[in-house]
């Protein structure tokens, strides 16, 4: 899978969790500040991305992922 | 002098001092007594006084000792005893050596009072049903029994016999103010037994009670403490305006700054400040510390309450039936509310308000939050919050209790058989579901909450993680210890069959405390029922005889529950089995310690340092937050995970190395 295949899924769940439009969400875009995610919504995305992708990721590593672009690339890195 | 017979010239030098007597034939001083030391007193009934030699401090001032300005009636006075300014009468009390009581209104108690001994509590339900009766050596596990085991009447009854006894022989014909004990300043004590060494000061209105109190561990009640029908225990501190009506304080209890509470218990280490309680049962380590606050009508133990919590339901028809259980190890957030009936999970946070009855007891180490009046909960994620990894190692640090007989018995243990088990019944039902519900539906309701689909295989993770990690740190560190004594691989292994057996070693429940499996909580049941447990004390003998077994109790648990999740007898294991059980924990405890270590350093992130460095640019910013804070290669804590993250791969090689000097020999 590409890099741009998986950003759009990625920003597509992003998006569907966070209630918002795709076109909105920047790779830049930090969960915390900039999404609004708190601890919990951050279990429930990294749970949405799993499904989305049929992965079970390590939580450890998973939750190191501060922005959208690091997600993309930790996705792209375990799907290549 | 003869002691029993003051002389005339006595009785007239006495009466120059102000002294007078209804009968002086009753009134006996100690032989060889400086009787200058006895002034304005008016001596009522029976009344010894022992030698008023010595000094006592009061408020910081060594004062002469001797009686003063009082009225004392039907009295038994040690020696060195200071008695000064009564306002009404000292009366029906054995005052033991070295107490002083001074500036107290009123100190007196009726023949044949229980001293609170056999007041009901109607704690847990708040229509009643579940009464606690309380003694003075009450235990938090006796008081469970009392209150939480109803379901066999003539076992309540037979408990209730041996509460009797205990009740019985607490009534007496006199109070005892207990060697070296202060009662200052104080308003009206009425029918108060008062234990060695107590510093009672500036109380408004003490009635029908017991302040137990140990030299070793000094009971304190402070300013303006109004209670009535209470037992408090040994190095217990109350004051600052408490109001305490029908309650039992436990050992090490702290209670303080205007808190309320009626029909309540509070065992070992509770702290409740500001707040209110009715009808709690509020096991060990119950803390309560903010304004707002009512807990009402529920069972807690390790529990903390954040400012506003709320439980209630005023909903009801039939009264005010509603009770709650929210298992050890709870946290409420603040202004949270929990609708009753509700069972919250060992070791769970709730956040948010909850109108719906809440039933997930097997889904420990849960989140119960709301999202837009929605009640919803995240199973297992309490695992890897740094709170719960303090919180395990705070508790047994914060044992306060300092006399010789720690009465309430104690297991801190966080991940124990009870929650374990807990977790295997969450593990596999969540399991369940994630084969079962179709991937259409986005949601189900469980046990009152709404559950996010993706987070059934989500929280079986974590459960599976938590579950490996104990069984195999268990299992691997009882082999080490025993290679380390056996030079025999066999021998070694063949060590570890268990020494207890029971017949349902998954079966385990907590006493207020007490972690015990539920078979020999049957035992005691029916041994109390066929007589064999026929007093107070050997109900508590066998409490402790299960408390100093819980090792060996544990390990039953381990071994059934390894060979059930691996198909492997502990005592039967290989090397190659024992190298795998050591690469399971080194895994399981890697992944969650890596969480664990990502979520302290959420304290240390950007949404942290909101509010630091109130106007000035960014760097001054992080300089202002680091200066209050630290950072996260400073903090104590996050340092103490990284060093102890650190250590899994080199106890994982140590292990390694011990189970191949066997392979060698």
């Amino acid at each position: 899978m590409t890099r741009e295949e998986v950003a759009a899924r990625v920003v597509g769940v992003t998006a569907q969790l966070f209630a918002m439009k795709p076109s909105d969400i920047k790779e830049s875009d930090q969960f915390t500040v900039d999404l609004g995610a708190d601890s919990l919504k951050s279990i429930e995305l990294v749970a949405a991305y799993e499904d989305e992708f049929g992965l079970s990721v390590k939580e450890e590593e998973a939750l190191k992922v501060q922005n959208v672009g690091d997600a993309i690339d930790f996705f792209h890195r375990l799907l290549k | 002098m003869p002691s029993g017979n003051l002389s005339e010239q006595h009785i007239s030098q006495l009466e120059r001092q102000g002294c007078s007597a209804d009968d002086w034939r009753l009134v006996t001083i100690a032989s060889g007594s400086d009787l200058s030391r006895i002034n304005d007193v008016h001596f009522s009934g029976t009344v010894s006084v022992g030698n008023p030699s010595g000094t006592r401090t009061v408020d910081g001032v060594e004062l002469p000792c001797g009686l003063s300005h009082a009225t004392i009636a039907d009295c038994t006075i040690g020696n060195h005893v200071r008695i000064a300014n009564v306002g009404s009468v000292v009366a029906g009390y054995l005052i033991e050596d070295g107490v002083v009581i001074q500036d107290v209104g009123s100190l007196s108690v009726a023949p044949g009072t229980p001293f609170g001994n056999g007041i009901e509590i109607e704690a847990i339900n708040e229509g009643g049903g579940r009464g606690i009766r309380i003694i003075s050596d009450l235990t938090s596990q006796a008081a469970y029994l009392q209150g939480a085991l109803r379901h066999n009447p003539e076992f309540v009854k037979k408990l209730s016999s041996l509460i009797d006894t205990k009740v019985s022989a607490a009534k007496t014909e006199k109070g005892v103010i207990g060697k070296d004990a202060r009662v200052l300043h104080c308003g009206s004590i009425q029918n108060v037994m008062i234990g060695p060494a107590a510093f009672i000061h500036g109380a408004q209105s003490l009635r029908e009670g017991t302040i137990a109190s140990c030299v070793e561990h000094p009971t304190e009640i402070g300013e303006g403490v109004q209670a009535t029908s209470f037992i408090v225990a040994e190095g217990a501190r109350i004051d600052n305006s408490v109001i305490l009506d029908k309650v039992f304080v436990g050992q090490g209890v702290k209670m303080g700054k205007g808190f309320s509470a009626e029909n309540s218990l509070f065992f070992a280490n509770c702290e409740a400040f500001h707040g209110e309680a009715v009808a709690v049962f509020a096991g060990p380590y119950t803390v309560t510390h903010h304004k707002s606050t009512l807990l009402i009508a529920g069972m807690f133990s390790f529990y903390n309450a954040g400012s506003g919590t709320n439980q209630s339901n005023h909903m009801y028809k039939l009264g005010p039936v509603h009770q709650g259980l929210l298992e050890r190890g709870c946290k409420t957030g603040s202004f949270s509310y929990l609708l009753l009936e509700s069972h919250i999970p060992a070791f769970s946070v709730v956040i948010g308000k909850h109108f719906t009855n809440i039933n997930i007891p097997n889904l420990p180490f849960s989140y119960i939050h709301e999202e837009q009046g929605v009640s919803k909960v995240i199973p297992g994620m309490n695992l890897f919050s740094v709170g719960t990894v303090r919180d395990g190692e705070k508790w047994p640090k914060r044992d306060n209790r300092k006399g010789p007989v720690k009465r309430d018995l104690i297991v801190f243990d966080v991940f124990s058989p009870y929650t374990v088990e807990k977790m295997r019944r969450g593990r596999d039902e969540l399991l369940a579901l994630s084969e079962s519900v179709p991937k259409e539906k986005a949601f189900i309701t469980y046990g009152g909450l709404q559950l996010n689909r993706l987070l059934l295989k989500k929280g079986a993770k974590y459960y599976s993680l938590a579950i490996k990690r104990y069984l195999n740190a268990k299992v691997t560190d009882r082999l080490k210890e025993s290679l380390t004594r056996e030079r025999d691989w066999k021998r070694a292994v063949a060590s570890l069959i268990p020494s207890v057996a029971l017949t349902h070693s998954a079966e385990w429940t907590d006493i207020a405390g007490l972690l015990m499996p539920r078979d020999r909580l049957g035992e005691i049941e029916q041994h109390v029922i066929n007589g064999r447990i026929a007093t107070y004390d050997q109900l508590l003998a066998t409490f402790q005889s299960s408390y100093d077994q819980y090792p060996e109790l544990e390990w039953r648990y381990l071994y059934d529950t390894f060979l059930k999740e691996y198909g492997i007898r502990p005592d039967g294991m290989t090397m190659d089995q024992a190298l795998k059980a050591i690469d399971e924990w080194e895994q399981a405890s890697s992944s969650l310690h890596g969480m664990i270590l990502e979520d302290s350093k959420k304290e240390f992130a950007s949404f942290a340092r909101i509010g630091y460095g109130i106007d000035q640019q960014e760097q001054d910013r992080v300089k202002d937050f680091e200066a209050v804070r630290g950072t996260a290669e400073t903090n104590g804590v996050v340092q103490k995970l990284a060093n102890e993250g650190a250590a899994i791969p080199r106890q994982r090689a140590e292990f390694e190395s011990l189970v191949a000097s066997f392979s060698t020999t």
